[in-house]
């Protein structure tokens, strides 16, 4: 899922400067699984907004909702209009919400929550690692399942940098070396052979490095 | 100037569990142990509680909020009050990002049935936040 968590209160608040009504927006997708932008967080926010004006002395009337999704446009239809009625509306989805609402929703000014982080699992209640970067060319056929592109700092694709030591990466000795965790796996699976193979040189372009990404299916379109 | 501006009787809200406050908050009053501007709020389990409660108390009048759940280890629910801990914690975090003392919020433990605790955890309170500017003035 995607991740994300609350941006510092001091930017928000920083941002929200001189507004009288806002719109608090979160959403029922990853940003709810992940606990940064569900309705608990929305409340939350909501409640800190209120207070931390409060303490400087000045109102703001802060308005609660949340869209089952904000990266589909018939969620967000409904605020085409009403988002007019507000300074801002504050939206705690990702930043794809944050982008669709600007695009869809003419004269409703939109501000980010949240800061979108990475493409996580979930380790364990209250707990996200970073496992997939979102490339366009996945590799992990190769790789026994454990992506170098995410999971190695310099997202080396032929093995591990001399950075490597004991298991661990250079950057930090609780971040273990993907590559060296890719050669457990694959010689466990008796893939060692995958080892010999020389990946070329990544093609970046399916990574956005060829500007905004664009999915089309025909068989799908309307 | 911050003294001008403290209250002398501010209003304090506690959430306390079933198990750790025996005695409502009029019996505590009535026997004086207690300020007219003192709340308490009963749950099943503090684990129950929720951020949001907490912040709501502080913008809705409240100077200083505090949680009493059983002791760590003898928590009626198991983690119950470890929990209510942590979310105790949060909103601390959520206070020092806002400027405001997190002094305001505190995460008391007490065995079962005791009043004690709460009447001092009260008193702890009242003490920190008189003196302190007033949320709301």
């Amino acid at each position: 899922m995607i991740i994300a968590e609350r941006k510092p209160m001091q930017e928000i608040l920083g941002m929200t400067a001189g507004m009288k009504k806002v719109l608090v927006l979160g959403c029922r997708g990853c940003v709810a699984v992940c606990s940064a932008g569900g309705d608990k967080e929305v409340s939350i926010l909501s409640s800190a907004l209120r207070l931390g004006r409060k303490m400087s002395g000045e109102k703001i009337e802060v308005l609660e909702e949340t869209y089952v999704r904000q990266c589909d446009p018939e969620y967000l239809e409904p605020l085409r209009e009403s988002g007019k009625d507000y300074d801002a509306v504050i939206s705690m989805a990702c930043g794809v919400g944050v982008n669709f609402i600007a695009d869809c929703c003419r004269g409703v000014r939109v501000l980010p929550g949240v800061n979108t982080t990475f493409y996580g699992a979930n380790l364990s209640s209250g707990e996200w690692k970073e496992m997939c970067a979102g490339c366009g060319s996945c590799v992990l056929h190769l790789t026994g399942g454990l992506c170098p592109v995410a999971r190695c700092a310099k997202s080396l694709s032929n093995g591990p940098c001399g950075g490597s030591v004991g298991g661990k990466c250079e950057i930090n000795p609780d971040v273990p070396c993907v590559w060296q965790g890719i050669y457990d796996k694959l010689t466990y699976l008796r893939q060692e052979q995958n080892l010999r193979e020389i990946t070329p040189i990544r093609d970046w372009r399916p990574a956005g490095h060829g500007g905004p990404r664009r999915r089309i299916r025909e068989d799908l379109l309307s | 100037m911050v003294a001008e501006m403290s209250i002398s009787d501010p209003k304090i809200i506690a959430f306390c569990c079933n198990y750790t406050a025996s005695v409502d908050a009029d019996a505590l009053k009535a026997a004086g142990l207690v300020s007219e501007n003192f709340e308490l709020v009963r749950l099943p389990c503090t684990g129950r509680l929720e951020v949001v409660q907490i912040l709501d108390a502080l913008d809705n009048g409240a100077e200083a909020v505090f949680v009493t759940g059983c002791l760590v280890d003898e928590c009626h629910n198991l983690t119950g009050s470890r929990r209510a801990s942590k979310r105790v914690q949060y909103v601390k975090g959520i206070l020092e990002e806002l400027d405001i003392d997190p002094g305001r919020v505190e995460m008391f433990f007490a065995g079962r049935g005791e009043t004690e605790p709460v009447v001092e955890a009260a008193r702890e309170m009242k003490g920190r936040v008189t003196g302190m500017e007033p949320i709301h003035k």
